[in-house]
């Protein structure tokens, strides 16, 4: 469960340009579940995502992993929950990489390299043996119907094929959650659907997907377990739908 | 540990994929790093080599030179001074020597010619580059032009070993008597005394007793003739700085296109993998390796080719500018020299700063929060 | 073998090849000893001053011992004429003393 209590985040603070992207966000996120952040851009949906997934700090606020997975080696197995504001920078990072993937609204994939080195290339300063991370990467390429481009520069893709090179990458460290920013933007209907049949298998396999969309294909989507709506830095309405 | 070196090594790994998508800039950069290093360190195993070949054969030369200057420019002196140098406090042996240049019109070479009294008269020892040119062997004759145009024929007693070359490639010695015909060089003159004391210590007083005993007398000490060399090839020196120059403007402009040349693409690069997980620290490391790959590669293969280009095939790019218009060049196979500390300097001054230069520029991109790759 | 390695393995062996360039230069030089030595004798009561480097003037071939002035040959205004001149400066006393 991520539970985030009275998250403020401003740009700019103290300036005439000061703006507050969120602005006292208190919610809940359950875990094995499809929440998706809805919202006009510029709503505070993506920011919330940065600040959950340990990309960027709130300016005020809590935010506290319960009884998530998270590798931090100070705490003990005893501990459930983890205050992930208040760590520092290090730990912070070990986290992210450990519990969280990143699916960006431009894929971000790196041009130039082959897809498969594209998938690995999260789990190259974990220091985990190049074997391991790559038979898995493999794995998560054949899953995604990539096995046949593993060899090829990444662009010479289609925009679907990107997107699931995306996903794949996201997973290669075994996230427990994944977090998307406006996945399907650069998809026609026809991908954006095969998307969410992906995000579907993925909440099968016990992961949290945590999805910031105004995309009615996704928010409609009977996929979703939880919507919460937002405006202006503020959450409008949260439901759990089931 | 383990974690450790594999994290190295991957990280390693990306950074050879990573360079290898351009290749033709990459390899280019190293090609031209290589051409700096590898020119750098020729000069610098030359220069070493030769110094050290000279300080050898150097240590042979007589203590001190004592030469007759008129209106400036070097004269005969009367072999006269000879004894009365002798008699000075310290001075052991003073020797007149007999010594000049030939012009052979026949293929335009200039030969030294030494007298030398152990030598027969009419029998010559040669050096192996007059040899050469001339397309002689021991036993052959010798023709060279009198003052007075007439042929003189000198048998050849020895040819002096090529391995000599760079003390007798163009020397021809004479018997004494032969060389005063030769040259119709005035009796009781010398071309020059050597002087050898007992106490090197006293030699500065010796040669300011010369120096006033003898109006216009100018001795060269033997250390002035040590530190000539020692000269000849130090870092102000022609080609050494010409080559020096060149080399530092080369890398000037490495470092600049480095630092200057973080591109857009590999700023949204560094960005992508923040924000996939990648540290600040990981980034750096893959900036390092991206610097440590190209400048290590340039550095060893730059060093080993230059040992081979010196040593094995006696610095063909260099004898070319040392060659300059002889007609006799020495064939000098240097004595391999390895300066331990010029080339730690070396890299010094090429490995470490254009690792640097790779690295430092990165710095600020690389910190840039993870989350700014979402905003793209 | 991945690239990593492959590429630390050539920089192990330049590196092995670079660490003995002293060694060989050491193990030449006293091969060389042998020969030099009795050569050195030769040519000692000679009384050689200078290097035979380059043989195109006097104060190209004896630097050591040639005209204070030589560099400028026989006008202090004349340019430098041989390529080999520009390597072979003249001597420290021409430089230093008056």
């Amino acid at each position: 469960m991520i539970e985030l209590s009275g998250i403020t985040k401003s740009f700019n603070s103290g300036r005439s340009n000061q703006f507050t992207a969120v602005d006292n966000v208190s919610l809940v996120v359950k875990q094995q579940q499809v929440t998706v952040f809805k919202g006009p851009s510029g709503s505070g949906k993506t920011s919330l995502l940065t600040m959950i997934g340990c990309m960027a700090r709130p300016t005020s606020g809590r935010i506290f992993l319960r009884g998530v997975a998270a590798a931090i080696p100070f705490q003990g197995d005893g501990v459930e929950a983890v205050e992930i504001t208040s760590l520092p920078e290090r730990f912070l990072n070990e986290i992210r990489r450990s519990t969280f993937g990143f699916i960006f609204q431009q894929f971000n994939l790196v041009k130039g390299i082959t897809v498969l080195e594209n998938v690995m290339l999260p789990a190259y300063p974990t220091g985990e043996g190049r074997a391991l991370f790559r038979a898995r990467a493999l794995g998560l390429l054949e899953q995604f119907g990539l096995s046949r481009h593993a060899a090829q520069k990444v662009e010479l893709l289609s925009g679907g094929e990107s997107q699931r090179v995306a996903i794949a990458r996201s997973l290669i460290n075994n996230p427990s959650i994944i977090i998307a920013d406006e996945p399907t933007a650069h998809l026609d209907s026809k991908l954006s659907h095969e998307f969410m049949a992906i995000v579907g298998r993925l909440r099968g396999e016990g992961k949290s997907v945590l999805i910031a969309s105004h995309d009615p294909i996704v928010f409609d989507s009977p996929l979703v377990d939880a919507l919460v709506e937002m405006r202006d830095g503020a959450v409008l309405d949260s439901r759990g739908e089931r | 540990m383990n974690r450790v070196i594999e994290r190295h090594l991957n990280i390693l790994e990306f950074t050879l994929a990573s360079l290898l998508r351009r290749k033709g800039r990459n390899f280019s950069l190293l090609a031209m790093y290589l051409l700096v290093i590898f020119m750098l360190a020729s000069l610098l195993f030359f220069v070493t080599a030769l110094k050290r070949e000279a300080a050898i054969i150097l240590s042979d030369a007589p203590d001190m030179i004592v030469q007759q200057l008129v209106a400036g420019r070097q004269d005969l002196v009367p072999v006269a001074y000879a004894g009365e140098i002798a008699r000075i406090r310290g001075v052991t042996a003073v020797t007149p020597r007999l010594w000049g240049y030939y012009y052979d019109a026949f293929n335009g070479a200039n030969y030294t010619i030494i007298a030398d009294d152990a030598a027969e008269p009419d029998r010559v020892s040669i050096g192996s580059g007059v040899a050469r040119v001339r397309n002689l062997a021991v036993g052959d004759l010798l023709p060279l032009i009198s003052y007075d145009k007439v042929p003189v024929m000198l048998e050849i007693g020895t040819v002096f070993p090529s391995a000599s070359d760079l003390i007798a490639a163009d020397l021809i010695t004479v018997s004494p008597v032969g060389f005063h015909h030769l040259f119709n060089f005035p009796a009781g003159q010398a071309t020059d005394l050597a002087v050898t004391v007992r106490n090197p210590k006293e030699l500065s007083t010796i040669a300011s007793k010369i120096a006033s005993q003898f109006p216009g007398s100018r001795p060269v000490l033997k250390s002035e003739i040590l530190r000539t060399y020692q000269s000849v090839f130090n870092w102000r020196g022609g080609m050494t700085l010409l080559l020096l120059t060149s080399a530092l403007l080369s890398f000037i402009i490495f470092a600049w296109d480095k630092a200057t040349g973080l591109s857009a693409e590999e700023r949204k690069e560094i960005g992508i993998l923040k924000s996939i997980g990648w540290e600040t620290s990981d980034v750096l490391l893959l900036k390092f390796w991206e610097g440590a790959v190209i400048s290590l590669t340039a550095f060893l293969l730059g060093t080993v080719l230059a040992y081979g280009h010196v040593f094995f095939l006696s610095a063909p790019l260099f004898a070319q500018a040392l060659k300059g218009w002889s007609v006799i060049y020495p064939r000098f196979q240097l004595l391999p020299v390895v300066d331990v500390s010029q080339l730690t300097i070396l890299f010094f001054l090429t490995v470490v700063p254009y690792t640097t230069a790779t690295i430092l520029p990165c710095w600020r991109a690389a910190t840039i929060d993870p989350d700014a790759a979402m905003r793209y | 073998m991945r690239r990593s390695l492959q590429f630390l393995l050539f920089i192990a062996v330049s590196l092995a090849v670079f660490l003995s360039l002293p060694l060989h230069a050491r193990h030449q030089q006293r091969l060389a000893e042998a020969v030099v030595k009795p050569q050195a004798a030769q040519l000692r009561s000679l009384h050689v001053t200078d290097l035979c480097l380059a043989t195109e003037a006097r104060y190209t071939r004896h630097p050591a011992v040639a005209d204070r002035h030589a560099a400028f040959q026989d006008h202090p205004l004349a340019l430098e004429h041989f390529p080999s001149g520009s390597l072979i400066l003249p001597t420290t006393s021409a430089r230093t003393k008056p």
